[in-house]
């Protein structure tokens, strides 16, 4: 249980710079996740916390002690590898007890503490198997147990249920979450998965070339991304080329879109100068088909439907310039080539200037 | 797949070719058990003393047998060390000119035994005073070292890296790492490649030829030199003993390492 | 940094050795030859009826024994890749057994079948088909039956990896399109055999060229290959001049086939997706 900060953390590769100049603090039991796609540094970040990778300038300082001069080994920092690297020469318990083993624990203590954390991560039973012997659940939480067991001050999981099908996914979640709060065990999470981030951290820290995007609470980074960047990682499906209108009326700010006048919360469009260009965002399960033509409702016609199991994600053109894409939970009476008419309600827009 | 698929004729040919590889072997292990000097077919009785002979003094089989046993010891002893750390230099990190080092280790391979074997023979003429042992144990360093580092390589270049991240974060220093993770992994390539490098030093006969003084004769050249006066079934039952030391060795790689590791 | 002196360090002492006990030497005395004699002993060789015929002889030889290999060894390494039986194990075994036996030790072997008095003389005489006992030892064909012997388990070993990584589905695939088993076979099982057949036959090649025990002792003293000729002449005509030529040509050829299989198969290696390890 410990604090993490990083300070102007940077590293580069020749002229390749993947992480610029990051800073970030990390509260004792906190769980954050660094969130990005594939060469966005979130790797390296959390090679240079381990210490298998040295940072070309900067400092992480581990309970406010700077950690850069102590090599990986005795760091006490806990792993847990997206392939799991567990060891095939060795047995499940031999495998947790490699490194109680080099801290030199008694044969009891070690025997005891492997118990413990087997039965925590729900594995009681499997010691004498080797990792070929199990399935890809099992192999990750021996991973876990594994990385756990040393009791470390900071615990690193990278892309933690990314080798994992859907079903097993949720129920390694939970899993997780119960274990880091059971522990309260300082934890970092690197992902590409934004569902993942979100439904693990406490933080979500959203990375792109080397540098922070965003840093919030799930909640605010799924629903108020702080740039289209962002917005696009987190999923949002829809992009209107807008420009500011005039005066803000009962709370909403009029854009004009594609011919059209979209009413946005006042709030989120505050520093745009009457007809500046902007950018509108929307998820798909925010915009919905209704039948009278209300404020922030306009006409289009269906282009083509996707059936998604519990949504079924159309694609609508001629409501603005840009076709819209939206999601809904019941099949709709209308098919393709329909004319329909797509709401979008003011508070789910994200306005960005460009 | 089943064995349908694969034709009579292709079948045939390769029950074939496995008699063809077996049939010297075969033809001496029973020739040394033939009383008569001259080998027939069916053998006239059975009888020992051809092993017997083995052992007279005037053969000098035993003689070679120890040279070539410490010969072929020594060096493959150094050369694992020499060949491991070599392999791990071009496999666990990223640099330019990888390849180029991996050729440089294996190119003695590539060089004729014979053309070496001469180049250290005039190399010798001119420093002298190198002591028979030596002057094939310089040789059989160099020409035995790529088949541990290429059989080493051939293991480490699929290996996992991540495993000793994963070690080194649970706290094993560089040297815990390298005995606890990486080397038993690699214990295979490591293995089969000491094995062959060995029998290449043991079997090695252009070098010695060539290099060994009359003080340090190995056993193929004693055999060989025997063989020019004295064409008996001595030969075959000292063959007969390797044959059987090949044997032993198979069985052991077997359950030590897999027989597949020589598939290339 | 700290892994680039790790590599530096574990490299070093390999590295070092081969430089001072093989590049060293081996440049040393080619430059000494060159200086001291110019390329007059290379002249001489390529000059000299006696000395091409050597080298004819070493070419030819090489070549038959690797197309033998090639030949005899496929249909075995076939039946390996695709057979599921205890059998796979059993011919490893086999192919193996005798790789791993001294190379003296296996002509031996052929000395007792083929000589004059030999077993298989002995056969042919008890069984009338022959009235005078045939010469095989001390020629060339005994010469190339122990090469094969000595040399097809490389091949056997070099095709079998190749064979067994061809996925089998691939072949149901051109089955399931109307190909015969015939058809298969030269249309796709051998085209994508061809990498192993061409390392199994380079190396099978390169070995039989620089292979020294077998024409000594299956050859007889009157027939000689390039690495016989070299001792011979060091310790029989102590010409050294000559061997040095010959073992420097031994070598060009030996490097010359290297070079041009190399470059033969960087393109079509890379089309296939980077070919084989190592």
């Amino acid at each position: 249980m410990a604090t993490l900060e990083l300070k102007s953390l940077v590293k580069r590769f020749g002229d390749f710079t993947a992480v610029d100049g990051m800073d970030l603090q990390v509260a004792q039991g906190e769980m954050i996740a660094l969130l990005g796609g594939s060469g966005c540094g979130k790797t390296t970040t959390l090679r240079m916390i381990a210490g298998f990778t040295e940072p070309t300038g900067g400092t992480i300082l581990v309970d406010g002690e700077d950690v850069g001069k102590i090599p990986p080994y005795k760091r006490n920092i806990g792993i847990f590898f997206q392939n799991y690297a567990l060891f095939p020469h060795m047995t499940v318990f031999e495998n947790v007890a490699f490194g109680l083993k080099l801290q030199k624990c008694s044969k009891e203590e070690t025997a005891h503490r492997v118990g413990e954390i087997l039965s925590l991560v729900k594995l009681t039973g499997l010691d004498g198997r080797y990792p070929r012997e199990l399935s890809g659940g099992q192999q990750q939480r021996v991973a876990l147990a594994r990385a756990l067991v040393t009791r470390p001050s900071i615990l690193l999981l990278d892309e933690p249920l990314s080798n994992l099908d859907a079903k097993l996914r949720v129920e390694m979640q939970v899993e997780i979450k119960r274990i880091q709060r059971e522990l309260g065990i300082t934890t970092i999470i690197v992902t590409h998965d934004h569902e993942e981030a979100v439904s693990l951290a406490d933080r979500v820290i959203v990375m792109n070339q080397g540098r922070i995007q965003q840093i919030g609470t799930p909640q605010e980074i799924f629903d108020h991304p702080a740039s289209p960047f962002v917005a696009d990682f987190m999923g949002f499906s829809t992009f209107l080329h807008g420009k500011a209108g005039g005066a803000p009326r009962g709370g909403k700010r009029p854009i004009l879109c594609g011919g059209r006048t979209l009413w946005v919360a006042q709030e989120e469009a505050e520093d745009l100068d009457e007809g500046e260009s902007c950018l509108l965002a929307l998820r798909s399960e925010s915009m919905t088909l209704v039948e009278a033509r209300w404020e922030n409702a306009f006409p289009g016609r269906i282009e083509s439907m996707t059936y998604k199991g519990h949504t079924t994600r159309l694609e609508v053109s001629g409501c603005f310039d840009e076709p819209v894409f939206p999601a809904l939970g019941e099949i709709p009476g209308s098919g393709v080539g329909d004319e329909v008419l797509v709401h979008f309600p003011y508070r789910k827009i994200c306005v960005y200037k460009v | 797949m089943d064995d349908r698929r694969v034709n009579w004729a292709c079948r045939v040919l390769a029950g074939l070719v496995m008699v063809f590889l077996l049939a010297p072997l075969v033809v001496i292990v029973i020739a040394s058990f033939t009383p008569t000097a001259l080998i027939t077919f069916p053998p006239k009785g059975f009888s020992l003393k051809w092993y017997a002979n083995i052992f007279h003094a005037s053969t000098h089989f035993i003689n070679g047998l120890v040279n070539s046993l410490k010969l072929g010891l020594i060096a493959t002893g150094v050369d694992v060390f020499l060949g491991v750390f070599a392999a791990l230099a071009v496999c666990r990190y990223d640099f330019k000119g990888k390849n180029v080092l991996l050729n440089y280790f294996t190119s003695p391979m590539y060089v004729p035994s014979v053309a070496f074997a001469f180049v250290l023979l005039q190399v010798y003429s001119q420093i002298g005073g190198i002591p028979g042992m030596a002057r094939l144990l310089i040789g059989h360093l160099v020409i035995i070292l790529p088949y541990i580092v290429r059989n080493t390589v051939s293991v480490l270049h699929v290996f996992d890296w991540t495993l000793e991240d994963a070690a080194t974060s649970l706290g094993a220093a560089p040297a815990q790492v390298f005995f606890k993770i990486t080397l038993p992994l690699a214990k295979p390539g490591v293995l089969a490649g000491a094995l062959l490098a060995f029998l290449y030093s043991f079997d090695e006969v252009a070098l010695s030829s060539l290099l060994s003084t009359p003080k340090f004769v190995t056993l193929p050249i004693r055999i060989m030199n025997y063989m020019e006066l004295t064409f008996d079934p001595t030969l075959a039952a000292i063959s007969t003993l390797l044959i059987l030391a090949s044997l032993i060795l198979i069985v052991l790689m077997e359950k030590l390492v897999g027989l597949d590791m020589f598939v290339k | 940094m700290e892994r680039r002196r790790q590599a530096v360090l574990l490299a070093l002492p390999a590295a070092l050795a081969l430089l001072v006990f093989f590049l060293i030497p081996m440049a040393y005395i080619l430059l000494r030859t060159v200086r001291t004699n110019g390329f007059a002993d290379f002249i001489d060789f390529f000059t000299d009826p006696f000395y091409l015929d050597i080298l004819w002889t070493t070419l030819r030889v090489s070549l038959i024994s690797t197309g033998l290999s090639l030949a005899l060894g496929y249909p075995a390494a076939y039946y390996m890749a695709r057979t599921r039986s205890r059998a796979r194990k059993w011919m490893m075994i086999v192919i193996l057994f005798p790789f791993l036996v001294s190379a003296v030790v296996r002509s031996y072997g052929w000395m007792v079948i083929l000589g004059a008095n030999g077993l298989l003389n002995q056969g042919l005489l008890a069984l009338g088909i022959i009235s005078q006992p045939l010469k095989i030892l001390n020629t060339e064909t005994a010469v190339i039956v122990g090469m094969i012997h000595l040399l097809i388990p490389y091949m056997i070993l070099s095709l079998v990896g190749v064979l067994q990584s061809i996925d089998p589905n691939v072949e149901y695939a051109a089955y399931s399109l109307g190909a015969t088993p015939a058809q298969t076979f030269a249309k796709v099982v051998f085209p994508l055999s061809l990498p192993g057949i061409l390392s199994g036959c380079v190396l099978v090649f390169t070995m039989s060229m620089t292979s020294y025990v077998t024409p000594k002792l299956l050859g007889g003293s009157k027939f000689r290959m390039m690495a016989t000729m070299v001792v011979q002449e060091i310790n029989v005509n102590f010409d050294w001049s000559a061997a040095s030529a010959v073992s420097y040509i031994l070598l060009a050829v030996i490097l010359a086939v290297q070079v041009v299989i190399v470059l033969l198969t960087s393109g079509y290696m890379k089309r296939m997706g980077g070919g084989k390890n190592g």
